[in-house]
Order: C-alpha cells, then sequence, then structure tokens
C-alpha cells in the first residue's frame, strides 16, 4: 500500500473501495442526500452545523451526570447509559433506515464492482462512528465526574470509554439484525413496510428503556447482588454496559461481572449475526427496495377507510373545504404509511407518553393514589400540547417535497387551508388516539374521573397551541426536504431550540395553574377562563391566517 | 459477448420477464424496444447485476451472471433511466468516487473526466464547484453517461440516455454510439425514441409482456412484415391500435 498525502491517495494509486465507500456514506451523510445549495462551498453547512449544535446540546445534557456526585459508580454508569441508550437507540434507528437501504442508491451503485458486504460495512462504519461522537459529546462530563466523585475510580473514563463503544456497536448491530431478520422472515414484498414499523419499535423501546432504567438505579445503590429476584436486570442493556464500568473499576461484585460478561456475549452475538451469517442478505434486501411496491390491498383498504371518514360526521362537516379535506387526507396517508414521517413522528411522541404512564402507574415518585394519577393526567395533557405543535413541525418535511410544489401551481392563494387540513389530521390521527390510550390505561391503573380532571387545562389549549404552529405560513405540509430535518435530537435544530424550549414552559404553567385551582376549589371557574381566552386567542390566529400568501421561494 | 437464455423475473404474482433469450455478438449494436411495462428495464437490471433473475441464465464477456456478478460489473458500463446520482456531491467528487469503485488511479481518472467533459461541453468549474443537486437535468445526464463509461467498459447498457438532453448533446451522443461500436463495444440500448433506435442500432429486439417479439435488423424487419416504418411496426407488434382516432376522440372532450 503506497503512502497517502493529506488525507488524499497519490496520484497513481488505485484507491480501495471499501475506502472510497466509507469516505462517501460520511460525507453522504454530513451533508445530506439531496441538496439544493448551488455551490459546494455552501453544502455542508445544513446538515454538519447541525450535528454541531447537536453535539453541544449532547454535552449539556450530559451535564446530568453532576447531581450523582455522590452515588456510586453504577448508579452513575445507569443513567449514562440508560441516556446513551436512549440517543444513540432514536438516533440508529432514524438515519438507519436512510443510510442502509436507499432506494435511489441502488441505480448508482448496485452495477457497479462493489461485494455488498464491503457496502454494509461501510456503511455500518459511518453509523457506528457518527454514534460515538455523540455518545462521546453526551458523556464528555461523565469522564470527569466518575474519577473525582467520592466514589470515582481513575480506571473509569477507560472503562466507561469502552463501555459506551460497546453500546454503539451493539445499537447498530440489533438494528442491522432486525432488518436482515424481517428481510429473511417476511420477504421482499413486505419488506419497506416492515422496516419502517421495525425502527419505529427500536426508537420507542430505547426510549422506554431509556425512562425506566434511571428509575429503576435507586433500587440498586451500591453493588448488584446476583439474585433470582433480579433476573430482569439482565434484559436491559444499560444496566449491562453499567455493570461493565462497575465491574472494571473495582467497585461492582459478581453480580456486575456476570452481567457485564452476559452484555459483552450479546454484544458479540448480534455482531456476528449482522455481519456473518445474514449479511448475505444484504444485497437481496437492497435489490427488494427496487423491485417491489407495499402490498396494494392493504394500501387500498387504507386509502378507503380515510375516504369513509372524511365523508362521515363529524369529518365532513369539519372539512368543509376542498382544499382542507385534501390536505388532512395527504398528512393522514403520510402519517401511517411514509417511512420518513413516521420515524420522525412516533419515536419523538413515544418518551413522553411512556413518561404519562410512568407517572401514572407512580413509578416517577413517592406520590400515591389520585395525587399520582393528578399528576400524570396534567403531565400528560401538557405533553399533548407540545405533541401536536411538534409533529406538525415534522410533516413540513418530506422525502418527496418537490412534488409540494403542486400547491403554488394550483388556484391556492397561500398556504391557510393546507395548514389547517395538515392540523386536523395531527389532531385527528396522532393526538386523539393518543388521548384515548392514556385515558384507557389510567382507567385499567384503576384512576377516576376526578384525578383525569386535569387534561382539561391541557386539552382547552391545544387547538391555540396546535394552530400556533402554522400561523408563520410555513406549515405548508411536505413541502421541505427532509434533509433541513435531520437534526440529530428529533424536534430540535438550530434556532427552534429557543422557540422550543419557550413553548414548553406555557402548557406546563397552565397544567400547574389548573393543579393549583383545583386544590383550591377554584378549578371550573379557572377552566371556563381559559376556554374564553383561548377562544379569543384561536380567532385572533385564525383571521391572521386567513391573510397568509405563499413565502417567495429560495 | 452477452448471453441470455430462457431469463425470467417475477414480482409476486405478476411474471414482468418471461423466458427471454438472445445473444448479441462483440461490436453490435442493438436496439431493445417494448412498451411500458414490458420488461425492457427489468431485462438490462438483471443482466447488470442489479436485480436477481427468478429463472434462466446470462453470460456477459464469459462471465456468468450469477456466479459471478463482481467480474461482469467490472466490464459492464450501465446508464439507469432514472439517472440517480447522489445530490450532494459536485459533479468531480461524484466521478472520482465512481472511478475509485473501478480501482482507476486518481490522475487517471481526472483525465479522463477532463476528456467527457470537453466531449459533453462541461466546464471544469462547474463539474468541481456545483452541487449535482443544482445541475439541470441534461447536465446531470452527461455526468450519467460519463461514470458509466469512465471505465472503458466492452458492454455497455443504455435505457433512454437521451432523456434530458438538449439537440446538440443528443446529436453528439449518437456519433459516440456509433463510434463506440466501431471500436467494437457491445451497446444494448433501450429507447422509445424509435427514429434514433433505426439510425444507430444494427439490429432491433421488441418485446412485451416480458416476452421477445421479434429480433431481427430493422430495415428487415419492417421490410419482412410491410410495415413501412420501424415506428408502425412497433405499434403493430405491441397492440397500438387506432391510435390516432382514440386521440381525437379524447382531444374532443375537452371542448365547451
Amino acid at each position: 500500500m503506497k503512502t497517502q498525502t493529506g488525507g488524499h491517495l497519490a496520484a497513481d494509486e488505485a484507491p480501495r473501495a471499501e475506502r472510497t465507500l466509507r469516505r462517501l456514506f460520511l460525507t453522504l451523510f454530513l451533508r445530506g442526500r439531496s441538496a439544493r445549495g448551488l455551490q459546494k462551498s455552501k453544502a455542508p453547512s445544513s446538515i454538519g452545523s447541525k450535528l454541531l449544535l447537536a453535539l453541544c446540546l449532547y454535552a449539556a445534557f450530559g451535564l446530568a451526570a453532576l447531581p450523582m456526585w455522590f452515588s456510586s459508580i453504577f448508579a452513575l454508569s445507569a443513567l449514562l447509559h440508560a441516556m446513551t441508550f436512549v440517543f444513540l437507540g432514536m438516533f440508529v434507528a432514524a438515519s438507519s433506515g436512510e443510510i442502509l437501504f436507499n432506494r435511489e442508491e441502488g441505480d448508482i451503485l448496485l452495477h457497479r464492482p462493489v461485494p455488498p458486504r464491503a457496502m454494509l460495512w461501510a456503511k455500518v462504519r459511518v453509523l457506528v462512528e457518527v454514534s460515538l461522537w455523540m455518545a462521546g459529546a453526551l458523556n464528555l462530563v461523565s469522564f470527569v465526574v466518575g474519577v473525582f466523585m467520592p466514589a470515582g475510580a481513575w480506571l473509569f473514563p477507560i472503562a466507561h470509554a469502552v463501555s459506551i463503544t460497546l453500546e454503539a456497536l451493539f445499537t447498530t448491530g440489533c438494528v442491522v439484525v432486525v432488518y436482515q431478520l424481517c428481510l429473511r422472515w417476511f420477504g421482499r414484498e413486505r419488506l419497506e413496510g416492515l422496516m419502517t414499523t421495525a425502527q419505529v419499535i427500536v426508537a420507542v423501546a430505547s426510549a422506554m428503556v431509556g425512562q425506566i432504567v434511571p428509575r429503576l438505579i435507586g433500587s440498586f445503590p451500591g453493588k448488584i447482588g446476583l439474585e433470582l429476584k433480579t433476573w430482569w436486570l439482565g434484559l436491559l442493556p444499560p444496566v449491562w454496559f453499567a455493570s461493565f464500568d462497575d465491574a472494571v473499576t473495582g467497585a461492582g461484585g459478581p453480580g456486575s461481572w456476570a452481567l457485564a460478561g452476559w452484555g459483552l456475549l450479546v454484544t458479540v452475538a448480534v455482531l456476528g449475526m449482522a455481519f456473518g451469517k445474514l449479511a448475505r442478505d444484504y444485497e437481496r434486501g437492497l435489490q427488494a427496495l427496487g423491485e417491489s411496491a407495499a402490498s396494494p390491498r392493504r394500501a387500498a383498504a387504507g386509502r378507503r377507510w380515510f375516504d369513509r371518514m372524511v365523508n362521515a360526521p363529524p369529518f365532513r362537516w369539519w372539512l368543509r373545504d376542498s382544499v382542507g379535506r385534501a390536505s388532512f387526507l395527504l398528512t393522514a396517508a403520510y402519517l401511517v404509511r411514509d417511512r420518513d414521517v413516521k420515524l420522525r413522528v412516533y419515536p419523538s411522541v413515544a418518551p413522553s407518553l411512556v413518561l404519562s404512564m410512568l407517572y401514572l402507574f407512580n413509578l416517577g415518585g413517592a406520590e400515591a393514589g389520585s395525587l399520582s394519577a393528578g399528576f400524570a393526567a396534567a403531565f400528560f395533557a401538557s405533553f399533548i400540547c407540545l405533541a401536536a405543535p411538534a409533529t406538525l413541525s415534522a410533516l413540513r418535511y418530506s422525502q418527496q417535497w418537490r412534488a409540494a410544489d403542486i400547491f403554488r401551481a394550483a388556484p391556492i392563494s397561500g398556504p391557510a387551508q393546507l395548514s389547517h387540513g395538515a392540523r386536523r389530521a395531527v389532531l385527528s390521527v396522532i393526538i386523539a388516539p393518543l388521548c384515548f390510550i392514556f385515558v384507557g390505561v389510567a382507567w385499567l391503573a384503576g384512576a377516576h374521573a376526578a384525578d383525569l380532571i386535569l387534561m382539561l387545562p391541557g386539552l382547552i389549549a391545544l387547538p391555540v397551541f396546535a394552530i400556533a404552529t402554522t400561523v408563520t405560513g410555513r406549515m405548508t405540509p411536505l413541502s421541505e426536504s427532509s434533509e433541513e430535518a435531520a437534526a440529530v435530537i428529533p424536534g430540535f435544530a438550530g434556532r427552534r431550540v429557543v422557540a422550543a424550549l419557550a413553548f414548553l414552559v406555557g402548557p406546563f404553567a397552565l397544567s400547574g395553574l389548573g393543579a393549583l385551582a383545583k386544590y383550591t376549589g377554584w378549578f371550573w371557574w379557572f377552566a371556563v377562563a381559559e376556554a374564553l381566552v383561548a377562544v379569543l386567542v384561536y380567532g385572533i390566529l385564525r383571521a391572521r391566517m386567513a391573510s397568509l400568501r405563499w413565502r417567495p421561494l429560495e | 459477448m452477452i448471453s441470455v437464455q430462457n431469463l425470467s423475473k417475477r414480482f409476486g404474482g405478476q411474471m414482468a420477464v418471461d423466458g427471454l433469450s438472445f445473444d448479441v455478438p462483440a461490436g453490435q449494436t442493438v436496439g431493445f424496444l417494448g412498451p411500458n411495462g414490458a420488461g425492457k428495464s427489468t431485462t438490462l437490471k438483471m443482466l447488470t447485476g442489479m436485480l436477481e433473475p427468478s429463472g434462466g441464465a446470462a453470460t456477459i464477456c464469459g462471465f456468468d451472471l450469477l456466479r459471478e456478478p463482481v467480474e461482469v460489473k467490472k466490464r459492464v458500463g450501465f446508464v439507469p433511466e432514472s439517472g440517480a446520482v447522489f445530490e450532494s456531491l459536485t459533479g468531480l467528487e461524484y466521478l472520482e468516487m465512481i472511478a475509485a469503485l473501478y480501482g482507476i488511479p486518481r490522475a487517471a481518472a481526472v483525465e479522463r473526466i477532463r476528456q467527457f467533459i470537453a466531449f459533453f461541453d462541461l466546464s471544469f468549474a462547474t463539474l468541481t464547484e456545483k452541487l449535482l443537486g443544482a445541475y439541470s437535468k441534461g447536465m446531470r445526464r452527461k455526468v450519467v453517461i460519463t461514470a458509466a463509461l469512465l471505465h472503458n467498459p466492452p458492454v455497455v447498457f443504455f435505457d433512454e440516455p437521451l432523456d434530458g438532453l438538449d439537440a446538440n448533446a443528443a446529436v453528439g451522443f449518437k456519433a459516440l454510439i456509433q463510434t463506440l461500436a466501431r471500436e467494437g463495444k457491445t451497446i444494448l440500448y433501450s429507447s422509445h425514441i424509435l427514429d434514433v433506435v433505426e439510425r444507430v442500432c444494427d439490429r432491433v429486439i421488441i418485446i412485451d409482456k416480458g416476452h421477445l417479439l421479434v429480433d431481427g435488423p430493422p430495415d428487415e424487419l419492417v421490410a419482412a412484415r410491410g410495415s413501412g416504418t420501424l415506428e408502425r411496426l412497433f405499434t403493430e407488434l405491441t397492440g397500438g391500435v387506432e391510435l390516432e382516432r382514440r386521440a381525437a376522440d379524447f382531444a374532443r372532450t375537452f371542448l365547451p
């Protein structure tokens, strides 16, 4: 092998395909796959700067290690691995579909003399590399905390670096295995639909594990014992990797060694499956994307269901305007069918729903009975006030964004009716089912109507928060490139962070005031007053939207 | 050079290509024709190793498509109908990446790329500074054609290569195909523009619903069936009946 100069190959050296592919996929990840910038110099700023911002945010999230100063190595490490698992799980699940199985890529690369295994390796290397950047940023603070805390050990940074590398490999390997098993068991015709479902499940599962693990830390303040009653610890990946830190730094006992060994074994097995036996299915998967379509019968059934929905009361009255109705149908279809949209929407909604459920079952603290249910109800209602705008924001982006030019070509003066249709679709397809799920689970958990009444302040404010997102005129559904939405933390990117944080306060403040009113006997007065204000603000925003005109194309 | 025996492809319950067989000797340019959905692109994707055949066999340059796909791919150039490229790379980055996948040293690749951009009237500055996402359809097509021919393959498959090219580029491209054929390259040319096929191809294969309908030199096929033109022969064979009357009937529905 000849020498390299400045990262580039010597001019007369034939480059290796593996290295070329790795560079290609990393460049595509950093720049995005579709570029609208005219010049090369302008291209990387969109995704690259978002990634940098995301890494800074991750480092800020890592400050969560500071309150663990007086805890054990295991408790600190479990918290960090739970957080890392959530972020990596969601990132890998959201990115892997686009990176591993890109439909257009087949026409570019499949007829080149590149073995499929080399392509898979190059892609996975990029996923793991970026995962490690993120995990490194998230755990930056903890490397210091783990050494200088009272229970700290000088070996902690080394052990923790190894364990987060294992965690990144485990997470990436899991996603690859899930894809390959889907392909092997369910065949190529159903691959794309299954991949979407698998990605959403991985993202939701990692969010759930990430919420559950920190709550279990309190049960294990010191060493982990080898006891049958705690067998379920073996099912939680963050616990394996925390046990590794615990064992290597010398703080752990046999239980930590056992769980660390188990984690290592599972990681090796997952990687062996992903890149060994199942890797030969990868090419078949890429080919399948080029040749197959979704099952026509199911697609037709979905269409009929939505058609029936909009043609029956109350939707027929609610969607009288033909543009709004068309936008509703389009948005609803994308929420149910489109992989890209589903991956942005469902994993961002899931963690807060899970958190509400945990509060409902009193896993979040010491409150008991109706106090816990009331808090869960108030938290849930605040969360849906944020989930609606977040979902609407996510719906601005699509891989088929160029098709939205048809909206501007149509005789429509502005985006208002399209925004109304999209907003109503989000409320009907996402928010209403979430409310039914929560109330159903609350009922099963034995909550009373009096406990759930604290949902009311949030529900009253919901239409205002939903329409407020669309009032800027930028909420034309599916009209911007999905690359623009490729922030590593779903829902947070660039200047939106500030707006999102400001937006966060409102619903929780309302729910807090509602709770205060309830316990002081003024709840219904508060609800009526809030409803009057909400109607007024909604009317003003609605009138403002009517005058919206198309923003100039960039 | 290309040998196809009983090649088939099934998508679920639908037979896209059904027992297709033909041979193409070195240096021949073959027009590969058929109506939409006839199985042309599927056949080309199978012959370039992009799709796994459901049945049959094929060899290219003596290499078996199923057993030695990488050897086949080294000897094949393909211009897909989609014209897909990685839009966030510049033209030069894209072409250098493609050259690297064929093991072409960078200096040789850049030299070859310069020859192509001179032929296609592209500027080197555009190629180095503009991202492919900002290229016009025609410019992008020129890059895709360059990417297919960079490694100087003995066999080239074109799927609607003129799509998006302006008149001058199209004329140049037709001349290029004829020159490539004279140099001994084997070309399978799929297109709906029949007069171009008639002009550049030594032989025409027409398929429909995955079946081979006719195979031979265009003038002989037209003469044998008394069709007058290749276009008329095509419509006769592929069921395009009473097209003028149907168009006139449809146009009348627009009248107030």
